[in-house]
């Protein structure tokens, strides 16, 4: 145990601005969340408030221009790409709203792709209850063009889970689905949180999704302005239209 | 409005139709350069052997340019199915949409004569030079302009481009309109019967002409030959997605053991989309099939009649030939880069599930050397073929002497054009920012 304490993930005054000079745009000024381990977090804010660029820093898929950010022990700032690969890899899961999975691929060679990269051979078993966990078994042969966007979704949440990471990262994962498959896809991240002790870090545009997750953050210009435990959708709802409001 | 429609569309898909730009100007270039120097030495009986080289040239070049621009404008509209998905849902009949493809395309040509013509000249004149120079042409041969070839050598770039776009726009017009919600395309269907039927006639075609070929005079045999290596061509790209799953998928098997990661992106993306990957084999299988056929059956010529001709001006016959190999090499890089440049978000995707740039460069590598190696094992089989049966007209066995260098030379180059084509065209989707495009 060092600093970190129990949190899975730590920003430490992260900023990233968008081009140079006077013309910038700044999408994070020097936020510092902290995500606990085992815990759910809904990141919401109006469009660019910062709260994807907060994601794609989390993932490692964007650098800050300044500050650092904390995975475990790790400090994503002195990693070159390839070492950031592989955290994606083991460490840490990525879901994204559309286009999550490789078209050539089947559902099973696309969950597999992490550890295949890795040079891991995991258990037929494993994979046969991630399927199973998510509803798909029977279909891992499909590629992805002959599924549903709610069953194209649920490959990206398995493969996201096969590794066992701390971190999930999720970009609107219900975005493009409707409100029941959405529900699907929102029980499997709050059951990989509560029974299997990963952290979800959400971001989402809807207060219904919001509700789901144990801690919501708005954002609004680059900042963390509000933070509500436990949320319901009308408090949800309130907040946002509150911190619209903000200049 | 499809004109206006098609120019505005050319303009703001400048990278995509780039490619069948450059396919377009190298076709009327090679075509109306080769006619320019059989102009120039028409009426000189001391060039009368340079004269059949130059007119195949220029009917090689012709050829070949088929199958490029073909390929290149019919992965154009592969990439694009998501905008004639678009001009459907908002009402565009497939008339219309076919119309607008076609047309598109030669606007693209027509500025593609312009720039090939102008290329013509400096281009005849320096290979004039050249053959001055090893001594295969007397000195004082020089380019004269003349008519005759800017007109065929234009002619030749607008009728291919129009063949080529009217094939290409059926399988726009066929896209549906709500293809523009689908993420990925369904596959389309790898063999479907049109192709299946001009395959089979070439091949049918192909093998009769080489029992002909077997039994003929050497002095027909060797235009036969080259003639079968056409046919069977014509039938190898045909048949060419069905030739890749296969073969690719052969090839591919070790590698994807070798490499588990990398390798195994490799052979789902040759086996599930071989027509993409066909798209790079096919010039490749052409290119060695063409260039062994003529070269070898020179040599064997030579070797029956007991001439032995000097080294350099075997070079030279390769040298010309080249030009043909050159115009493969830059379609192979071509396609590669065009199948490859619209898969940024793919290899964004494959980065953020894990693929370090090094593991991504590496499966491309092995994608596009799939795709080469197939290409170079079809077309070597069909010029071993089509040799064999020059052979044995020529001196009663079907073994044949060739000149192993050369060969591997030739296959190098297609090889490295692949590799090169696919790493420059993803340079930025492996290296670059993973957010912003």
């Amino acid at each position: 145990m060092n600093a970190d304490g129990g949190s899975a993930v730590r920003f430490d005054r992260v900023s990233r601005t968008y081009g140079g000079g006077p013309t910038g745009v700044a999408a994070l000024r020097e936020v510092s969340p902290q995500f606990r381990r085992g815990s759910f977090t809904a990141v919401m804010g109006p469009s660019g408030s910062g709260k994807s660029t907060l994601l794609h820093c989390g993932a490692g898929l964007d650098r800050p221009t300044s500050g650092s950010v904390w995975i475990g022990g790790a400090d994503l700032a002195g990693m070159s790409q390839a070492q950031l690969a592989v955290l994606r890899r083991d460490r840490v899961g990525v879901v994204f709203q559309s286009f999550n999975l490789v078209p050539s691929l089947t559902a099973e060679q696309n969950v597999l792709l992490p550890a295949r990269l890795g040079r891991r051979r995991p258990e037929r078993t494993r994979l046969r209850e991630i399927f199973d966990q998510v509803g798909l078994t029977g279909r891992e042969r499909r590629r992805p063009g002959e599924l549903s966007g709610g069953q194209q979704q649920r490959v990206a949440i398995a493969r996201a889970l096969l590794s066992r990471p701390e971190v999930i990262f999720a970009d609107e994962p219900t975005g493009a689905l409707d409100r029941s498959t959405g529900k699907e896809v929102l029980a499997l991240l709050r059951a990989a949180v509560d029974e299997h002790g990963q952290t979800v870090v959400m971001v989402t545009h809807d207060p219904e999704a919001a509700t789901w997750a144990d801690r919501v953050l708005f954002l609004t210009d680059g900042r963390v302005v509000d933070e509500l435990d436990r949320p319901t959708a009308r408090q949800v709802t309130e907040r946002l239209s509150r911190t619209d409001g903000q200049p | 409005m499809p004109t206006a429609l098609a120019w505005s569309n050319v303009r703001s898909n400048r990278t995509s139709l780039v490619a069948a730009f450059t396919a377009i100007t190298l076709a009327v270039m090679l075509v109306v350069g080769a006619g320019l120097l059989l102009t120039s030495a028409h009426g000189d009986g001391r060039l009368r052997d340079l004269m059949s080289l130059f007119a195949v040239t220029a009917g090689l070049s012709g050829f070949v340019s088929i199958f490029v621009v073909a390929g290149t404008l019919s992965l154009h509209v592969l990439q694009q199915r998501r905008t004639w998905g678009l001009l459907r849902a908002v009402g565009m009949t497939p008339g219309q949409v076919r119309r607008l493809v076609v047309a598109e395309a030669l606007t693209v040509a027509a500025v593609a004569c312009v720039a090939g013509s102008a290329l013509a000249v400096p281009q005849a004149s320096v290979t004039a030079a050249f053959l001055t120079r090893v001594g295969l042409a007397p000195g004082g041969f020089e380019v004269a302009l003349a008519a005759p070839p800017f007109i065929v050598g234009a002619a030749v770039g607008i009728v291919v481009t129009l063949l080529a776009a009217l094939t290409a726009s059926r399988t726009a017009a066929r896209v549906g309109p709500l293809e523009v919600l689908r993420d990925s395309a369904a596959p389309a269907r790898v063999l479907p019967w049109r192709r299946a039927a001009v395959g089979l006639a070439a091949l049918t075609g192909g093998g009769v002409l080489l029992r002909v070929t077997s039994t003929a005079s050497l002095t027909d045999a060797v235009p036969l030959g080259v003639v079968v290596t056409m046919a069977l061509c014509v039938a190898g790209s045909a048949f060419g997605p069905v030739l890749l799953r296969v073969v690719g998928g052969l090839l591919a098997a070790p590698i994807a053991a070798l490499d588990p990661g990398p390798g195994a992106l490799a052979r789902a993306a040759v086996t599930v989309q071989p027509r993409r990957a066909a798209a790079v084999a096919s010039p490749v299988m052409l290119t060695v099939a063409l260039a062994c056929t003529f070269v070898f059956a020179i040599a064997i010529a030579d070797t029956s009649d007991g001439r032995e001709r000097a080294g350099v001006q075997f070079w030279a016959v390769v040298l010309l030939i080249g030009t043909a190999v050159v115009y493969t090499m830059i379609s192979v890089l071509n396609s590669t880069a065009m199948s490859m440049s619209t898969r940024a978000s793919e290899l964004r995707l494959l980065r953020s599930t894990g693929a370090t740039p090094r593991q991504l460069a590496r499966a491309l590598c092995w994608e596009s050397l799939i795709a080469t190696c197939s290409g170079t094992l079809v077309g070597t089989l069909i010029a071993v073929v089509s040799l064999g049966a020059v052979s044995l007209a020529g001196t009663g066995a079907p073994w044949f002497g060739f000149s192993l260098p050369l060969y591997l030379a030739l296959v190098g180059l297609c090889a490295a054009g692949g590799v090169l084509g696919a790493l420059l065209s993803t340079r930025r989707a492996r290296r670059g920012s993973l957010v912003t495009g």
